[in-house]
């Protein structure tokens, strides 16, 4: 009896330790950050770019993922296609891969020099150092987390509810429109915000990619390197508090876990 | 008219081939089968939503190859409903008139919807959504939405199996009389051979992912053409034996001779149209019990000893020793009256001509 009051206050130490290590630094950082001085980096015209360049590109690119990653979801949710696994596990690469990486792949990739960089000049998108290069990055690193989840919303959606629908007259689209998109909305909708929320906290990608203009991460950095913590931390403090507004968008659309 | 040409499917679980069927216009057939064995298959392919193997299939006498679930006309009702469960009640059913659209449906639909949901007794259900309603409320509503758009085929995968008798009685008897009302032809596949028994108009046993035998219920059931079809069936005593011709062929009578079949210590005489290996069928409510010898036509008469009684409803079943396991159908009246008890000796009779050879 006594072992186990030991192990639990053991136990709940070593998560208080843990809930510590993740609260504290972002407390810091709200109280070092006087009112004031989030009011005056807030009216610094290049912050508010900055944020404003973050939230178009990342919509951009959750719009984007959305459009091209739901067809694919839907298909590995529901069609048994040779290659499904290598698909997979291509998607997962993004996960994975350092962010940096990703950045130098997309620049080989779609860089001036390449064929398609060339075809995208031809149809007037420029994709280094400009805004199609932060979307790409953006997209590149979000879009398996529309995919996964999305995959995983259909998945649950039994789909003799579909087949029900398009005996009583529906297309396969509109079988689609009506019951399917529906009843995996929530999933759906998690994963894009999830998405969103990495675009606008992606870095290593976007900086290689599109160094100019800045979106709020490359701003921040630039004015940790360029002009030390005290220039940082007032725009660090926005950037947290517009994290924590989407982490809050995040839990609302989120299915509820069990208590 | 339903009619299936040597239809074939190949899945990972099971494989269905050469099905052929034909159930006519305005005709309830059954197709009868073990869980597992792509009854449920066989009807998506039918409405269109798996690609077929193999054969043909015909719906209002149209090959329907390379047409859309939604242009077949097709209505289907599953085993679990599928229900939807983001629209309420009025909405599922409204879904195959062109709803569910913005308020509630007015004119021929509203009508169809009030219709049917009177007829199925579920109209103080219609404004509810359908999570929490009970099975037999989720199986006519289900039957409602899939009967809304007035199809002329229906397609019923197991519609019975999880509700209670109760229910299943009173949801069979709207249905039938909706078909009597409206020129619906049924397809329904189950492995209840009540429900073949009371309702079909042709049935199909499926052993082995084919046909082992179709045709009116009351043949199928009485004289199945295989010991498989009979075991699945369970139409009575079914034993293994020899049959051994009696007397020599009369050229007059060459297709049927007096015979013995044995099994075992049981000789019975029958009216056999071959001799050698074969099973027959003793059906139970033609075995004739008494304490004493028979005194009527019958040309088997024998002794047996009562194993156990089994009452269900109106019927007792008395599983007797013959020599043979063998069960004899009597009304549960006689078996009170006479006071069957377990370990009795009782007489058997059985005519010669109620044999069946399979």
């Amino acid at each position: 009896m006594q072992r186990i009051g030991w192990l639990r206050i053991g136990m709940a130490m070593v998560s208080a330790l843990l809930v510590l290590f993740i609260a504290g630094p972002v407390l810091r950082l709200l109280v070092y950050a006087a009112p004031t001085e989030l009011q005056a980096a807030l009216a610094d015209p290049e912050l508010r770019a900055a944020i404003a360049l973050t939230l178009f590109t990342a919509t951009a690119a959750t719009l984007i993922g959305l459009t091209l990653g739901l067809p694919l979801a839907y298909a590995l949710a529901r069609t048994p296609f040779r290659g499904r696994h290598v698909v997979t596990a291509l998607l997962d690469l993004p996960i994975v891969l350092p962010h940096p990486v990703a950045g130098l792949a997309l620049l080989l990739f779609l860089g001036r020099q390449t064929a398609v960089g060339r075809v995208l000049a031809f149809w007037g998108i420029e994709v280094v150092n400009h805004i199609p290069g932060i979307i790409a990055a953006m997209l590149f690193v979000s879009v398996p987390l529309i995919v996964h989840a999305a995959r995983d919303a259909f998945r649950a959606v039994d789909p003799q509810l579909e087949r029900v629908a398009r005996s009583l007259g529906d297309n396969g689209w509109q079988a689609f429109r009506r019951i399917t998109l529906p009843l995996a909305g929530r999933g759906v909708l998690t994963g894009a915000v999830m998405a969103w929320a990495r675009s606008v906290s992606e870095f290593g990608a976007i900086v290689i990619l599109t160094y100019n203009p800045k979106v709020a991460s490359v701003y921040l950095y630039d004015r940790f390197t360029l002009s030390g913590l005290p220039a940082a931390i007032p725009a660090a403090a926005i950037l947290l508090l517009v994290s924590l507004a989407v982490l809050g968008v995040v839990r609302f659309v989120r299915p509820r876990e069990p208590a | 008219m339903i009619r299936l040409e040597g239809v074939g499917v190949h899945l990972p679980q099971f494989a269905l081939r050469e099905i052929n069927f034909v159930v006519p216009a305005r005709g309830h057939g059954l197709i009868i089968g073990p869980t597992g064995s792509g009854k449920t298959t066989l009807l998506e392919m039918i409405a269109g939503h798996l690609p077929l193997a193999s054969g043909r299939i015909f719906l209002r006498g149209h090959d329907v190859a390379g047409i859309a679930p939604e242009a077949r006309r097709v209505g289907i009702v599953y085993q679990h409903y599928h229900l939807f469960p983001h629209y309420t009640v009025r909405e599922n059913i409204w879904y195959g008139l062109t709803g569910p659209g913005r308020g509630r449906p007015v004119g021929p639909a509203h009508a169809r919807i009030a219709d049917l949901a009177d007829r199925l007794g579920i109209g103080h259900l219609l404004d509810r959504t359908v999570t929490g309603l009970s099975g037999g409320e989720q199986q006519r509503i289900a039957l409602a939405r899939a009967l809304a758009p007035a199809p002329d085929i229906l397609l019923l995968d197991e519609p019975f199996s999880a509700v209670d008798p109760t229910t299943r009685r009173a949801v069979r008897a709207v249905l039938q009389s909706i078909h009597e009302q409206e020129p619906i032809t049924i397809l329904q596949v189950t492995h209840d051979f009540e429900d073949a028994l009371r309702w079909g108009d042709v049935v199909a046993i499926l052993h082995e992912g084919t046909v082992a035998q179709a045709g009116r219920p009351d043949d199928v059931f009485r004289y199945p053409n295989s010991p498989e079809v009979a075991r699945f069936v369970g139409t009575g005593n079914l034993l293994a034996g020899v049959i051994q011709r009696r007397e020599a062929a009369d050229p007059e009578m060459a297709l049927t001779f007096p015979a013995l079949f044995r099994v075992g210590r049981l000789v019975l005489e029958l009216v056999a149209d071959r001799e050698g290996p074969a099973h027959i069928i003793l059906r139970p409510e033609d075995l004739v019990v008494g304490r004493a010898p028979h005194l009527g036509s019958a040309r088997n008469r024998f002794g047996a000893t009562i194993v156990r009684r089994e009452t269900v409803g109106p019927i007792t079943y008395l599983h007797v020793d013959a020599g043979e396991p063998l069960t004899a159908a009597i009304t549960t009246t006689t078996a009170d009256e006479m006071q069957y008890r377990t370990g009795e000796v009782v007489q058997l009779a059985i005519k010669a001509t109620a044999i069946h050879i399979i």
